[in-house]
């Protein structure tokens, strides 16, 4: 049984509306597979290419090279037998309906199409070795690297090509800066944990919301302009950390609902590519596994790291790390002292 | 003159004659070393020169040959053993790796079994699976034992008077097919020594690391040569010595192409060449890579009887050279 599968432009950035096909690398009649690349895409942030969701057959090529499309709407139709496929680059997880082939001679395109498109966070990235090395160096989310090697591993060629968060490019020459005063970068020595007790209930929006504004008042501990706030979350897939960005700037309930749906989305192992970087501070909750606090690990290029803890049905620990390279034990106290007033 | 060419039989000859003019205590036993000059020609002359007490024909008892090397080495001698084929070291096995490798220890150091036990290995002769195996791993495995893999006459000379002189038992395991061709290398005049446990960097080069033991060295070397004029620069690691094991040329090589190629003939599962592979994962040279490693060994089976089936169970030249191409153009 075959169906007709529109393949739609990508929501590849939280401001995203429009992207520009550049080209398609496919023909109608091409026969795909899952992974091949079909068209790329330009938009004012980044250049991408999309790949194929399963194998199938060309049908259509809707838009035209140059064309400004919509998110959402189609760029090509492909020809498949793979019914689950639409799953792939649903939001909701809510299959895109596919349209079944029928004798009559098949309209084009008008299937009901998803308005935004996550990417797959691929829930184990293979990479040769060095890449790891040169990734962790250079601070680059492998998972966020196109694999070009065999079996899809992350080869060198990869990681060099990668793209550097900018804002971890600026924090990463401050670093160079005070290293060149003759400040001592030992990380993982300088650095402190302090820990509170709250007498308050709060979900995660409402966390991370209040910890963006703490830090949006301290500029000096990120070289970003934004404030990101990554949260964990644990599924079968591993860990995720899809970054908030300036979520103390959105609408408490669009937050919420954002971190709801990003919550659900991590859990089946898909975020957002937009949202795997920029974090500038992380949150990891521990009262799921309810337990009541733990030293919370800087990340690279991070300097501070909070935890949610369980003391009892009422009260909660919160427990901040501190990267002394960067503020001292009384920034740190501060720092702590002014998110659980705000909770 | 610098610029010998001799065999490998030639060289172990050279070293063993060397060996007993410097040494009264040095002698040879085996089975038909003596007025047949051995199996492959290796003790050729020596009965005739160094005379029936010296160059000791025996029965055929494997067992019964290393056990009186051994008591012989106890007793202050210097033991040269040659068995026939590697493989019917399987007979002798409890006077090698029970008497031999643990005398020194079990006996506090007091004692020392100073025996070199020669012997030919190696698939190619069509002389079917009890007489073609590669049995690297066997003796690798046993501390106690040191083992020499040479590849080249060269090396085999100058190994051979270290492994004479060590005062604790040493198996040599000499490749067939190497004994009767010339080396790339002259061989040096004299008792010229190369100590044991030092790797050799046979070549240099940036794209790959090639570790490779016994007659793989030289398939290795005849790939590299190939490649070379492809623009593929390789470079090629003898170990030489597989116990004690010098991995410091493959660490420091593979930091510098990323890439590391292992060959050896005998079977996969279990092989000697796994240890070059464990001991780079587990060392900090891991993060250097830039590909997965490539392991090129035999096939899990005994050495078929027919050619063209004993061919095929152990990597050829155009195995090597196309695992070689395929890593450094696939992995970039």
């Amino acid at each position: 049984m075959s169906f007709k599968y529109p393949v739609v432009m990508p929501k590849m950035s939280m401001t995203m509306e429009t992207g520009e096909l550049i080209n398609f690398h496919v023909a109608v009649g091409d026969h795909v597979k899952n992974g091949d690349v079909l068209f790329e895409v330009m938009t004012d942030k980044i250049d991408m290419e999309v790949e194929a969701p399963a194998d199938g057959v060309i049908e259509a090529l809707v838009a035209n090279p140059g064309d400004v499309v919509e998110i959402g709407k189609p760029v090509l139709i492909m020809l498949t037998d793979t019914e689950v496929m639409a799953f792939d680059f649903g939001t909701d997880n809510e299959p895109v309906a596919a349209v079944e082939v029928v004798a009559a001679p098949a309209p084009v395109v008008a299937a009901p199409v998803a308005p935004a498109a996550p990417v797959i966070l691929n829930e184990t990235v293979k990479a040769v070795p060095k890449a790891r090395v040169e990734a962790a160096n250079r601070g680059i989310d492998l998972r966020t690297v196109r694999a070009t090697g065999p079996d899809r591993t992350i080869t060198m060629e990869d990681v060099n090509g990668a793209q550097l968060d900018p804002a971890i490019a600026k924090r990463q020459a401050a670093n160079k800066a005070l290293i060149a005063k003759g400040i001592e970068m030992t990380r993982s020595i300088a650095q402190a944990s302090f820990t509170r007790s709250v007498n308050a209930n709060f979900d995660h929006a409402t966390f991370i919301a209040a910890w963006a504004k703490v830090l949006r008042n301290r500029p000096d501990l990120a070289a970003h302009q934004h404030v990101g706030v990554a949260l964990i979350i644990e599924s079968k897939y591993g860990s995720a950390l899809p970054v908030f960005k300036d979520p103390d700037q959105l609408k408490i309930a669009d937050l919420a609902a954002l971190v709801a749906s990003t919550t659900d989305a991590a859990k089946n192992g898909k975020v957002p590519v937009a949202m795997l970087s920029g974090a500038t501070t992380t949150v990891f909750d521990l009262t799921t596994y309810s337990m009541s606090s733990a030293t919370p690990l800087l990340f690279p290029n991070q300097v501070t790291s909070v935890t949610i803890g369980y003391e009892s049905a009422t009260t909660k620990i919160v427990s901040l790390t501190i990267d002394l390279n960067f503020c001292d034990f009384y920034d740190g106290a501060l720092l702590l002292d002014a998110l659980v007033a705000s909770l | 003159m610098s610029d010998r060419m001799l065999t490998m039989a030639e060289a172990v000859r050279e070293a063993m004659s060397i060996a007993f003019d410097e040494r009264p205590e040095v002698f040879l036993l085996g089975e038909d070393v003596g007025i047949y000059g051995g199996a492959f020609g290796v003790s050729g002359d020596m009965y005739h020169r160094y005379g029936a007490e010296r160059v000791l024909d025996t029965p055929i008892a494997e067992l019964g040959i290393v056990g009186a090397a051994v008591g012989a080495a106890l007793s202050g001698m210097r033991p040269i053993v040659e068995i026939q084929f590697s493989d019917f070291t399987a007979q002798a096995m409890d006077q090698i790796a029970n008497q031999a490798a643990k005398i020194h220890f079990m006996l506090g150091g007091a004692l020392h079994v100073p025996m070199v036990l020669r012997t030919p290995q190696g698939s190619g002769t069509g002389a079917a699976a009890q007489h073609s195996q590669n049995l690297e791993p066997w003796f690798a495995s046993v501390p106690g034992l040191k083992v020499v893999v040479p590849s080249n006459p060269a090396d085999a000379k100058g190994l051979l008077l270290a492994a004479i002189d060590d005062p604790n038992p040493v198996i040599f395991l000499e490749h067939k097919l190497l004994y009767k061709i010339p080396g790339r290398d002259p061989v040096p005049e004299g008792a010229t020594r190369i100590p044991l446990g030092v790797s050799k960097v046979v070549r240099e080069g940036k794209d790959l690391t090639i570790v490779a033991t016994g007659i793989m060295v030289n398939k290795s070397w005849e790939v590299c040569e190939k490649l070379a004029a492809e623009g593929i620069s390789i470079t090629l690691i003898d170990p030489r010595t597989i116990s004690p094991l010098d991995m410091n040329p493959v660490f420091e090589s593979v930091e510098k192409t990323g890439r590391l190629m292992v060959v050896q003939e005998g079977p996969a599962q279990a092989g000697f060449i796994n240890e070059v592979i464990a001991q780079l994962a587990g060392s900090s040279s891991f993060g250097s890579l830039i590909a997965p490693i490539k392991r090129l060994a035999g096939m899990n089976i005994p050495i078929p009887y027919a050619p063209q089936l004993e061919k095929a169970a152990v990597p050829q030249l155009d195995d090597i050279e196309a695992a070689a191409r395929e890593i450094v153009k696939n992995w970039r």
